[in-house]
């Protein structure tokens, strides 16, 4: 599992200075190419989270570190999605160096504590809906991360002094666009799950704790997003700075919210 | 053989010179400079920025004299320079300098702008020509080849050709890194001037979905637009037209902006967000420059373009030292060959000679011997063995080396000690002669491709030989 986990960080590393490579040199073949570096580090993950069960004792996939290595192998499978819809060079970069700084650190990360058995699917489910949509909303906050930078060098209009085309507003746009169609109702559900194991497993669907409350708020932070992006008159540039900001909430409510309590 | 190249570009003469000098159709005049007794092959390049002519020849001498006079009898048909005079206005390059010059010409170094991509065909168009015209013969086609590939290899190894460097190129490029693809967008064309057609075909390439052209007399906006497949409009209908365009170019007379930060502000307001691009080629400005405040709104106006298009070229121009690097592997390389088919002639001499002094040494013999029957044979095969063996190892150091001046001074050592001197015609007359693959004289250089040209291409040589 933990060779799996390391070889799949690996494969990760390496498609990221390979696109790296293919930015700086240029090489648009090499770039173009990369994205198969991608998909092979998410088939060594899945063979890592397949062969989970063998370990004594077998972490749950609720363990923190796990929750975070689904999040980051579903981020790359949505990414090989978008790159196969939408023109998207250089995206493969930032998607590769995130894969492998979650996978290693999920590596890392090693549960001291057996998994309570609730005797349901809900943890799982939980986890698994939370991460598809933090994934999805991960990816539409970098996409938002890059639009602002590149709308930035084409208002300062120095942007054609590159050596390579990095993907185009529109296309950056598109992405935020349907990774926020796809990653709100996947939040919600994992909210939704989230008050259901809760309930299964203390009789209540809210115990008011820090990391319950952050994300509540953050929840309700993107159904605002939403609103503004699908029915009200959102700009793109504005909708990009709310994906970065909104990740960012929804990351510290996470992850943040829990170190901090 | 020696190359020897005659030419003037942009640089050393004035256009009202040069076109003295340009040629549509050089098959005939290419085939009257090859029937002067200096002259084995040659080839015409004939553009808007140069004319070079690029020729073999056994006589250097003679062949320079011959490109001048071709220069001014032939190919300006008197009306130009006379031939004393063009000294001045051509450059004569010979050898490695010549070899060095086609493949910087063919890479687009030596270009006006540096990295051009018509400059490649319109090389290749030359060769063509001389290889209908019957005149482009084993060295020609050689140093084309090469030259072909090096121009690849700069093109695929090197960002000459990455950045544009025209201002409507640079708007397209422009484009691209705002809108994902140009297929399904609409452009408004504001003027129907040359920069405008000149944008537009620029677009037009690039697949642009649709468009309009607007102008103050809807008559030439007609006429631009029906080239174009676009649709005609006045000015009085730009406010509608704005909102339902994704580019908008301008380039139309006025002292006061066209285009207002409130008008286009209006016609923001209906496209949801949809990024709007401006480029404004129009002096005095017809885009307020306010309007790039604007969140959705991009504009550049000439001065941006231009200076994108600067640094563009500045920046091909540092690419194209990597080039020259290129160009330089590749002159090293093709020397190699040259001086490969230069030890030819000498091979075959030395192999001649051998042979006849083994045959002559057996004829000599043979009724002393008495030998009968398969002993004949068998002493055949001894002495053609014992001459292959002792002439290996001189035949393979001629055909091995590849530094042209250490090739050179080989070839001169082995005629003087083999005492191959007194062959020196018969020797030129090899030269001109298609290799014979069997000989295999080139050695490595003798691949297919080269073995192809001297059989296919030189037909001229085999004349000569004749």
């Amino acid at each position: 599992m933990y060779a799996l986990q390391y070889m799949a960080a690996a494969l990760y590393l390496a498609t990221g200075v390979a696109a790296v490579l293919g930015l700086a040199l240029p090489a648009p073949k090499v770039l173009h190419g990369a994205r198969w570096g991608l998909l092979l580090g998410a088939a060594v993950q899945f063979a890592a989270f397949a062969t989970l069960h063998r370990l004594d004792p077998a972490p749950s996939l609720t363990d923190l570190g796990y929750a975070v290595a689904v999040m980051s192998w579903l981020a790359v499978l949505f990414t090989l999605l978008l790159l196969a819809r939408i023109r998207l060079p250089g995206f493969v970069t930032p998607v590769a160096f995130v894969a492998f700084l979650a996978t290693f650190g999920a590596t890392l990360h090693r549960p001291d504590v057996i998994a309570e058995q609730t005797g349901t699917t809900i943890p799982h489910a939980h986890v698994l809906l939370a991460s598809a949509g933090l994934a999805a909303l991960g990816v539409a906050g970098l996409a938002g991360f890059f639009f602002l930078i590149e709308h930035r060098s084409l208002k300062k209009r120095r942007s054609v002094a590159r050596r390579v085309a990095m993907p185009s507003l529109e296309a950056l746009d598109r992405v935020n666009r349907v990774a926020l169609s796809m990653g709100f109702p996947l939040l919600s559900l994992g909210v939704i799950t989230g008050a259901l194991w809760l309930d299964a497993r203390s009789g209540s669907l809210w115990s008011g704790s820090l990391h319950e409350t952050w994300m509540l708020i953050a929840w309700l932070i993107y159904l605002g997003l939403v609103v503004l992006r699908f029915v009200g008159k959102q700009g793109a540039r504005q909708a990009a700075a709310s994906a970065v900001a909104g990740f960012s909430f929804l990351i510290f409510a996470v992850l943040g919210a829990g170190v901090v309590s | 053989m020696k190359i020897v190249l005659l030419g003037m570009n942009h640089r050393t003469a004035p256009v009202d010179v040069r076109e003295h000098f340009a040629s549509d159709e050089p098959g005939a005049l290419l085939q009257k400079l090859v029937d002067r007794p200096e002259i084995v092959e040659a080839t015409l390049l004939s553009t808007c920025n140069r004319v070079e002519v690029v020729v073999t020849t056994e006589n250097p001498d003679g062949a320079k004299y011959a490109l001048y006079e071709f220069f001014a009898r032939d190919l300006a048909n008197g009306e130009g320079p006379a031939a004393g005079a063009l000294e001045e206005l051509t450059y004569l390059r010979q050898g490695r300098e010549a070899v060095e010059h086609v493949f910087r010409v063919a890479s687009s170094i030596d270009s006006m702008v540096v990295g051009e991509p018509q400059i490649l065909g319109q090389v290749k168009d030359a060769y063509r020509e001389a290889t209908e015209a019957g005149v482009a013969g084993a060295v020609l086609s050689r140093l084309f080849q090469r030259a072909f590939a090096t121009a690849k290899r700069v093109k695929n190894e090197t960002g000459i050709a990455q950045r544009p460097v025209s201002v409507a190129r640079v708007a397209v490029d422009l484009a691209k890194q705002i809108f994902e693809t140009l297929e399904d967008k609409s452009a408004l064309l504001i003027g129907a001037g040359d920069m405008i057609e000149a944008a537009l075909i620029a677009l037009h390439d690039h697949g642009l979905g649709e468009r309009k052209v607007a102008n103050r007399t809807v008559a030439n906006a007609e006429a631009l637009a029906e080239r174009f497949g676009g649709t005609a409009h006045g000015l009085d209908e730009l406010d509608s037209l704005l909102s339902d365009s994704d580019i908008v170019l301008t380039c139309v007379g006025g002292d006061t902006p066209l285009l207002t930060r409130a008008r286009i502000k209006r016609s923001l307001k209906g496209r949801r967000g949809r990024p709007l691009f401006l480029i404004d080629i129009g002096v005095p400005r017809n885009v307020d420059p306010a309007v790039h405040k604007l969140d959705s709104a991009y504009l550049y106006d000439l001065d941006d373009l231009q200076e994108v298009a600067a640094a563009n070229e500045k920046e091909r121009r540092r690419e194209s030292e990597r080039a020259e690097r290129i160009v330089y592997e590749e002159r090293e390389q093709f020397e190699g060959w040259m001086v490969a088919l230069q030890a030819v002639p000498t091979i075959r001499n030395l192999r001649d000679r051998a042979e006849s002094i083994r045959s002559g040494e057996i004829d000599r013999f043979a009724g002393r011997l008495r030998l009968e029957g398969g002993q004949n044979e068998i002493l055949e095969q001894l002495t053609r063995s014992i001459v292959n063996k002792l002439m290996h190892s001189p035949i393979a150091q001629l055909r091995d080396e590849t530094d042209r001046e250490a090739g050179l001074i080989r070839l001169e050592e082995a005629r003087r000690l083999f005492g191959l001197d007194a062959t020196s015609d018969s020797d030129r007359d090899a030269s001109r002669a298609p290799l014979d693959d069997s000989e295999n004289e080139l050695g490595e250089y003798a691949d297919a491709e080269a073995t192809e040209n001297v059989a296919q291409a030189s037909p001229r040589l085999e004349e000569s030989n004749d």
